[in-house]
């Protein structure tokens, strides 16, 4: 069996904003979790990774704004290129680097402050407190996210007051408060009704006429809705990397084709 | 058909993409239309000229046809429709096949445009294709209104114009038959004058499976392969229940 | 339903076997343990309050003609405290002349008063042996500034010596009891107040010459400066005392000339007297405000005579105070232990140990403590710290005696394990989701922690401060050693520049109810003060838990919605 990854061809047109290149990734040194993975991630659109439990989707979305570092014995081989940059790279500043990757996870995570301190507190972070600043970038953050409407009356209130969907739209304002690049979303859906996941996904549509989004996601549907690139994988192995209409339509990988229509045990 | 809702999905891309398809569909019946338009207008004034634009013209509604087949596949796959979104999509693709079969079928019309077809067709015969033609443009046109404002009662009339295009064939084919007997010199000639005949009335009869569409798009049933009476029943039941 | 009918009727044995697999039985053991925890506890709150408050409430004095031992009639008046029956066998044992024929006899104690005639406070007398019994409107209690109370009829009153006449000795009586507390209330503000600020400047200006000195300042223009400022406090000193001294004689002037029931007449001075009342001629409601009044004084009073009269005021100022200090020192040391050892410390066999040795440190006796303190703080640190900043005091000593301070300290130390322990419970209660939230807009872990993390384990932390102030308040062994006393001479807080004084000793609510109950000249007449101490003693506890409690919930509240 072939181990290398199967990625399709990237135009030359495109502009790769995040590059990866031969990441391997191990837990407590003897298990690895990533396997040679390679992939030029395009500016400015939506790419899903996909694959079942346990594959290293979400391992190699958080190798992109280093969560992995949280991890005790976590050892990363490899680049992962953003902005000319290797961000693998020990004297990387992991704060600025976050501050360019965003992240959004899996349930909402509000902090227990009010709407408007929940948005600004990256800002807050970086020292900023001129209270005109912070007015107009919470407002515009909310708009971004499609929130402003619903809570602009109620911005001190707290956070888990909203609804499952609004709190996952508003932890999204919080990380585009700090302007990032890269928006990284870690099954941003999994936690809410189908009616809330379709706001979500219609932001993430409109997000991405401004930021690179990464999306892991355990529902095909979604990633075959949302994105514009999809990867598929598989024991910790780049299976197939292609445009979203291929990977549904065509795949190229007998692996692919049997998960993405349920033929996986 | 307001109550479809086809434009107020959550996801505004969903929405442009049916719209898309709704919209290329659309211009795929225009295109069909002319095809049909200029075949039958060829035929009965012998304009090989024009029957040659018309042959030369159909790749469009094939091209066509893959595109919109296409978008559906992708529409399928990426977006799951379900309901009525769903019937939309099913209808199209069944649509389009019917449609692709009409620029067909007025492709053949063309082909049996030549100098011989001139002398085997009496000025009465004529005027009967020429209506029959007029007919079947006029169940076109409005199956396509019908499609583009997904109006069952618009379909319902075209159900109800097929019976007058049945009887128009029957008639001229009796007529020439006459002519046949008449003259078996000229059996060539009529066969081919039967032949344009019989492709517009199953022009008719695609129109009427596309009505069928409409109904099964905004209604959920399925009234193919009924007789006409219980058809046009059906529809009226619909019709009724609905108001 | 059918079923269970089925197998009732199938026998006894299966149905009481099907009754204890059902579970009932449990709920209904699980039931009856918590009745009992409650009945015990509102038991023990019950008692503590009848016996202790009760002892405010203004009691009729009872007139008995007796028949004493000797055979001859005498007249006793007093407040029935207890009834109960005596063997005759044991009278007869102590000497007593009873009857023959009767088993039990029915003795009453008497709280008599005026200790200062009779040499007692309380005596027994034998129910068969009362002649007659009245209860007169006149019987006067006295409440004195020494020998306890004095019962008996206001006869005469003396103005400077003179007998006056008057209409209602009573009232004229209770007009000049006025004008006498009034004036002794100027005496204490005199003392405690000028004249003890006076007294405390001079100290410090003795303690400033001693620095001098010893520092071997040999120019004399500091020592003038000191001499000058001396002779204002002396100045100053002089006029008060003048003052002083023209009050104690205006106090001294008057008298009321007492009448006991057997007949002894007495006259007393009335700067003696604090307080005066005729229980026998009280409707309900002056008896009531002359209970809340009583009550009112017992807690904002000072005590007097050894304790057993008087107010405990000094006594719940100094345990509130020294809580108060206790968890303002342990709850920074117990958070920022337990920050570190669950957030920044490697977790591993080091981390594990010292856990345990935290533990562990929960479970020392308190007394342990108490040694410690007295060793390391009291003697060691605090000599160290005498002998370098407050070496003109010495050889008395400052810091190197048992104090407020200290007793705070060594408590925070006893207290320590349970806020490290609850700051660990409540920091990994916070979900992983909200500090990556945090760490993923670009914080650092401290940012994370100071700006999320610790707001949102407030309350955990803030129960473990109740737990601590719970136990820190009711503990009294350790205290002992380090710093409370029967009686202090001053508040550890007050006028005085610095205000705070950590150094002082200090009384304190437990050590209090010990010191009544079990060191006290006069047990019978401080047994009430003991309960009504204990009573105060859980109330103030319980109104500090009440503080924290209610903090914690409102910490509660405002970072709820994270447990779902």
């Amino acid at each position: 069996m072939n181990d290398s990854h199967k990625a399709g061809p990237v135009p030359v047109e495109e502009k790769v904003t995040v590059r990866v290149k031969d990441l391997d990734l191990y837990y407590d040194r003897t298990v690895q979790a990533l396997d040679n993975i390679n992939l030029d991630i395009p500016d400015r659109q939506v790419t899903a990774f996909i694959g079942p439990s346990g594959c290293g989707k979400s391992t190699l979305l958080r190798c992109f704004n280093r969560m992995n570092d949280l991890i005790d014995h976590c050892v990363v081989q490899g680049k992962i290129i953003i902005d000319g940059k290797n961000i693998l790279k020990k004297k990387i500043d992991v704060a600025e680097l976050r501050r360019q990757v965003g992240m959004v996870f899996q349930k909402p995570n509000p902090f227990p402050k009010s709407i408007y301190e929940n948005v600004a507190y990256g800002l807050r972070i970086q020292g900023i407190s001129k209270r005109r600043v912070l007015d107009e970038t919470v407002e515009w953050a909310l708009k971004g996210a499609a929130l402003w409407d619903e809570v602009k009356d109620r911005l001190q209130e707290p956070g888990f007051g909203l609804s499952g969907g609004q709190q996952q739209r508003l932890v999204i304002a919080r990380a585009i408060a700090v302007q990032p690049k890269v928006i990284l979303l870690d099954e941003p859906c999994s936690a809410l009704d189908p009616i809330s996941t379709l706001k979500i996904e219609e932001l993430i549509h409109e997000l991405k006429t401004q930021y690179t989004i990464i999306i892991v996601t355990h529902n095909m549907q979604q990633a075959a809705r949302v994105s514009d690139k999809t990867a598929f994988m598989y024991l910790g192995k780049m299976i197939e990397y292609g445009e979203t209409n291929q990977i549904f339509t065509n795949p190229a990988e007998k692996r692919t084709e049997d998960y993405i229509t349920g033929r996986y045990g | 058909m307001s109550d479809l809702n086809l434009g107020q999905h959550i996801s505004q891309q969903f929405n442009a993409e049916l719209e898309d398809v709704r919209n290329k569909v659309l211009l795929m019946g225009g295109i069909v239309e002319e095809q049909l338009g200029k075949a039958v207008l060829a035929i009965v004034t012998g304009d090989s000229e024009l029957a040659a634009v018309v042959e030369e013209n159909d790749y469009r509604v094939n091209a066509l046809e893959v595109e919109i087949d296409e978008e559906c596949t992708r529409i399928v796959a990426r977006r799951q429709p379900a309901a009525s979104d769903l019937r939309l999509v099913m209808a199209v693709i069944k649509t389009i096949t019917d449609l692709e079969r009409i620029g067909d079928e007025s492709k053949r019309i063309a082909r049996m445009v030549h100098d011989e077809l001139a002398g085997s067709m009496s000025e009465d015969v004529r005027q009967e294709l020429e209506h029959m033609g007029d007919l079947v443009r006029e169940m076109l046109r409005t199956i396509l209104d019908a499609f583009a404002r997904i109006d069952v009662e618009t379909a319902v009339k075209v159900v109800e114009f097929d019976t007058r295009v049945d009887t128009k064939y029957v008639s001229i084919t009796r007529q020439l038959i006459t002519y046949m007997a008449q003259d078996p010199k000229m059996i060539p000639g009529i066969l081919d004058i039967l032949w344009a005949a019989r492709s517009l009335e199953r022009i008719g009869d695609r129109c009427e499976n596309i009505a069928e569409y409409i109904f099964y798009l905004v209604n959920g049933r399925d009234i193919r392969h009924l007789s006409k009476e219980d058809e046009l029943a059906q529809m009226a039941a619909a019709k009724d229940s609905a108001s | 339903m059918t079923s269970f009918k089925k197998r009732v009727k199938a026998g006894d044995m299966e149905s009481f076997q099907y009754w204890v697999k059902s579970g009932t039985p449990w709920v209904w053991i699980n039931a009856a343990a918590v009745a009992a925890s409650i009945i015990l506890v509102v038991g023990l709150l019950m008692i503590i309050a009848v016996r202790g408050m009760g002892h405010f409430w203004p009691t009729a004095i009872q007139e008995f003609t007796y028949l004493e031992d000797d055979g001859r009639q005498h007249v006793i008046s007093g407040q029935v405290r207890t009834r109960e029956d005596v063997l005759a066998s044991r009278l007869t044992e102590s000497g007593l002349d009873v009857p023959e024929g009767v088993e039990t006899f029915e003795r009453i104690l008497l709280k008599t008063g005026n200790r200062d005639l009779t040499g007692e406070d309380f005596r027994w007398i034998l129910s068969y042996r009362i002649e007659n019994q009245e209860t007169p409107a006149d019987l006067v209690i006295l409440e004195r500034q020494e020998w306890g109370a004095f019962m008996g009829r206001v006869v005469g009153l003396k103005k400077a010596g003179e007998l006056i006449e008057v209409e209602d000795p009573w009232q004229t009586f209770l007009e000049m009891l006025v004008h006498t507390v009034d004036l002794r209330e100027q005496i204490t503000d005199l003392e405690k107040g000028a004249i003890g600020s006076v007294n405390y400047r001079m100290e410090r200006l003795r303690l400033a010459e001693r620095k001098l000195q010893l520092k071997g300042v040999s120019d004399p223009e500091a020592f003038a400066g000191i001499e000058r400022e001396r002779q204002e406090l002396d100045e100053e000193y002089r006029v008060l005392e003048e003052g002083l001294v023209e009050l104690n004689r205006d106090i001294r002037l008057d008298s009321v000339i007492m009448r006991t029931s057997d007949g002894q007449e007495v006259e007393l001075s009335l700067a003696s007297i604090v307080d005066a009342w005729r229980p026998n001629d009280m409707d309900l409601f002056q008896q009531l405000g002359q209970y809340f009044h009583k009550v009112w004084l017992f807690i904002v009073d000072d005590p007097r005579e050894a304790n057993t009269e008087g107010g405990i005021f000094p006594a719940i100022f100094g345990t509130i105070l020294m809580v108060l200090l206790m968890s303002v020192v342990v709850t920074p040391f117990g958070v920022v232990a337990g920050l570190y050892l669950k957030e920044y410390a490697r977790q591993g066999l080091l981390t594990r140990t010292i856990r345990i040795a935290v533990n562990n440190l929960a479970g020392v006796p308190s007394i342990v403590y108490g040694v410690f303190g007295l060793g390391f703080f009291v003697y060691t640190l605090g000599g160290s710290i005498d002998k370098l900043f407050f070496e003109a005091a010495l050889p008395s000593p400052t810091f190197g005696t048992g104090g407020l301070f200290w007793a705070s300290l060594t408590l925070a130390l006893l207290t320590l394990p349970v806020v490290i322990v609850s700051t660990e419970e409540g920091l990994s209660r916070i979900p992983r989701a909200i500090r990556e939230g945090s760490l993923a807009l670009g914080a650092t872990k401290w940012e994370t922690l100071w700006r999320t993390v610790i707001p949102m384990a407030s309350p955990g932390i803030m129960t473990g401060l109740i737990l601590a102030v719970a136990r820190a308040a009711g503990e009294v062994a350790p205290l002992m050693l380090v710093g409370v006393v029967k009686l202090a001479p001053s508040l550890p807080l007050d006028g005085n520049y610095p205000f705070l004084h950590p150094e002082r000793k200090f009384m304190h609510l437990g050590f209090h109810i010990y010191d009544v109950g079990f060191q006290s000249p006069n047990v019978e007449a401080a047994r009430p003060l003991v309960y009504a101490t204990a009573l105060l003693l859980v109330v103030v506890i319980l109104l500090l838990n009440m503080v924290a409690i209610h903090v914690r919930n409102g910490l509660r509240e405002k970072y709820k919605g994270l447990e779902s």
